[in-house]
């Protein structure tokens, strides 16, 4: 599965993973904003906000070429959207939707690549999210892949059993047996949530996670906070100031 | 089978501030809610569920013409879990959805947790919890289901719309069509996996409560509808809308008067389910 990819990423060992999380979500929110309220000079800004994240990356000692490659998720919704703009007599704010929604989801996954899951939620817990939503969260990451796995098992049975043959099944059927496997997934996930948290409570869960160690906000975070917050706006101003 | 999760650089400054604004409490009171409902089990089986609605995407349902579906499943879980959990467990997949998937921007993530968690949530719920008791009960988890999608639907292409993102017109009743075609597979589909889960496990299915006003719900729905079609309407014009402000703040730079109407709107549909809201604690303490 392709998200595996992800989680080996963010387990890499390099300047920008030692971070705290807190100064790459700080970071990034800059970043994120300073793309979202651009106007002008977008064909200049662009390359330039670009650059910054692959020297990131190159930083982060991560694989250029497939994390841009990855991040490209965006450009099919992105691009209906930007054909949609150029028929409509707007080539100008396509082009810009392309630019701004690639250079987001790009920025969104250079955290998420040099930041496992766990830690990233958890620096979104101290920047003041809801703590039982980021509990939540960890467990649908936890158990996406377990569930993905029990539902793709049951595919094979059924594609086993002569499901994949289509002809000779009436549509409304198959309809119905797809029902039933859901519901069937339906009843096993809920009943596996209830053997988890037995398990859980039997090994002492108190309703959160603990963290094994504190996340210590040091020195080295703070510059790289300011640092990595003021490059996107000094681009910004730069090539600004450059397109007047 | 079609979902609209809106990234980043999509929606304009104002629309995204505003809704992000408008999500965050909600966000913060649901999670308060949803723990305080149950014991601490809540944590995992929302978890659970929510990697459920996931993995519910590999399991496709034909629809005809080679064509197939999935479930989406916000109504769903709100028929089963119950709508406050349900509208967490759809915030935390819209979230990793974000962050790890890069589907839906984190900017935009106020935008879609409103459409698709919230409002999408309770627009699924609403026709359940009243006449889910009745013997209009399978229409009403059909109605549900459809009512889900449309509404997250609608909200997520007015936003784009008021957004200044342009679509023809052409365009525009195309995807609402496709709107109207994933609603009625939604509940379909919400309907018969819901009835196959009774057949197997029937403690999974919430019983709606019963003696709740009908009034205040049809108000509901009613508002559900029209807030939606409203803000279509209006957005579909949103030359008209510029042209209104830039009359009313001449001199102004576009960017000012955009957000200008953008804030309006936003204020004048506040106001409106506020007023509806008022009527309708009025109509339940009478």
């Amino acid at each position: 599965m392709h998200h595996v990819v992800l989680d080996r990423w963010s387990r890499g060992n390099s300047p920008v993973h030692r971070r705290d999380p807190r100064a790459k979500i700080l970071a990034l929110a800059v970043f994120l904003i300073a793309v979202a309220t651009a106007h002008r000079a977008l064909l200049l800004l662009a390359p330039g906000l670009l650059l910054l994240l692959a020297a990131t990356l190159i930083w982060a000692r991560l694989p250029l070429a497939g994390v841009l490659a990855r991040a490209a998720v965006v450009v099919p919704f992105a691009g209906v959207f930007a054909l949609i703009s150029g028929l409509a007599g707007d080539p100008a704010r396509g082009l810009s939707l392309m630019a701004k929604s690639y250079l987001s989801a790009l920025a969104v996954l250079v955290v998420g690549a040099t930041t496992p899951l766990p830690a990233l939620l958890r620096g979104f817990e101290m920047t003041g999210v809801p703590r039982f939503l980021l509990i939540v969260g960890q467990f649908l990451y936890r158990y996406l892949f377990v569930i993905s796995e029990e539902a793709q098992h049951m595919r094979k049975a059924a594609a086993a059993r002569g499901a994949a043959a289509r002809d000779w099944m009436a549509r409304d059927l198959r309809f119905r047996a797809a029902a039933g496997a859901l519901g069937v997934l339906f009843a096993r996930s809920h009943a596996r949530a209830e053997d988890i948290h037995r398990a859980m409570l039997s090994r002492g869960f108190v309703g959160h996670f603990q963290p094994l160690e504190p996340i210590r906000f040091r020195r080295s975070d703070a510059a790289f906070a300011v640092l990595a917050s003021l490059a996107p706006i000094l681009v910004r101003i730069a090539v600004e100031r450059a397109a007047r | 089978m079609y979902t609209v999760h809106i990234p980043d650089g999509f929606l304009s400054t104002p629309v995204w501030v505003s809704l992000d604004a408008a999500a965050a409490p909600a966000v913060a009171w649901m999670s308060r809610r949803a723990q305080r409902g149950f014991d601490q089990a809540q944590a995992p089986l929302l978890g659970v569920m929510g990697a459920f609605v996931f993995a519910a995407q590999m399991v496709n349902f034909p629809v005809g013409a080679g064509t197939t579906g999935h479930l989406l499943g916000g109504a769903l879980l709100a028929m089963t879990l119950g709508p406050v959990s349900a509208s967490v467990v759809m915030t935390g997949i819209l979230a990793i959805q974000a962050l790890v998937f890069q589907d839906g921007g984190l900017l935009a993530l106020g935008a879609n947790v409103v459409n698709m968690a919230v409002l999408g949530v309770l627009a699924g719920y609403l026709p359940y919890a009243l006449w889910g008791g009745t013997r209009w009960r399978k229409v009403s988890i059909f109605a549900g289901g459809a009512l889900s999608v449309l509404v997250s639907a609608v909200l997520a292409l007015s936003e784009l719309l008021f957004s200044g993102v342009r679509m023809p017109a052409s365009v525009l009743s195309v995807s609402l069509v496709l709107f109207l075609v994933s609603a009625v597979l939604e509940g379909a589909i919400t309907l018969a996996v819901l009835e196959s889960l009774e057949r197997l496990q029937p403690r999974l299915v919430r019983q709606p409560e019963a003696g709740g006003s009908r009034a205040v719900g049809v108000v509901a729905v009613v508002a559900v509808l029209l807030a939606s079609v409203g803000v279509l309407f209006a957005s579909s014009a949103p030359d008209a809308i510029q042209q209104i402000t830039h009359q009313s703040a001449a001199g102004t730079g576009t960017w000012l008067s955009k957000s200008g109407a953008g804030l309006a709107g936003i204020a004048l549909i506040y106001g409106a389910c506020l007023a509806i809201g008022r009527v309708a604690s009025r109509n339940r303490s009478a």
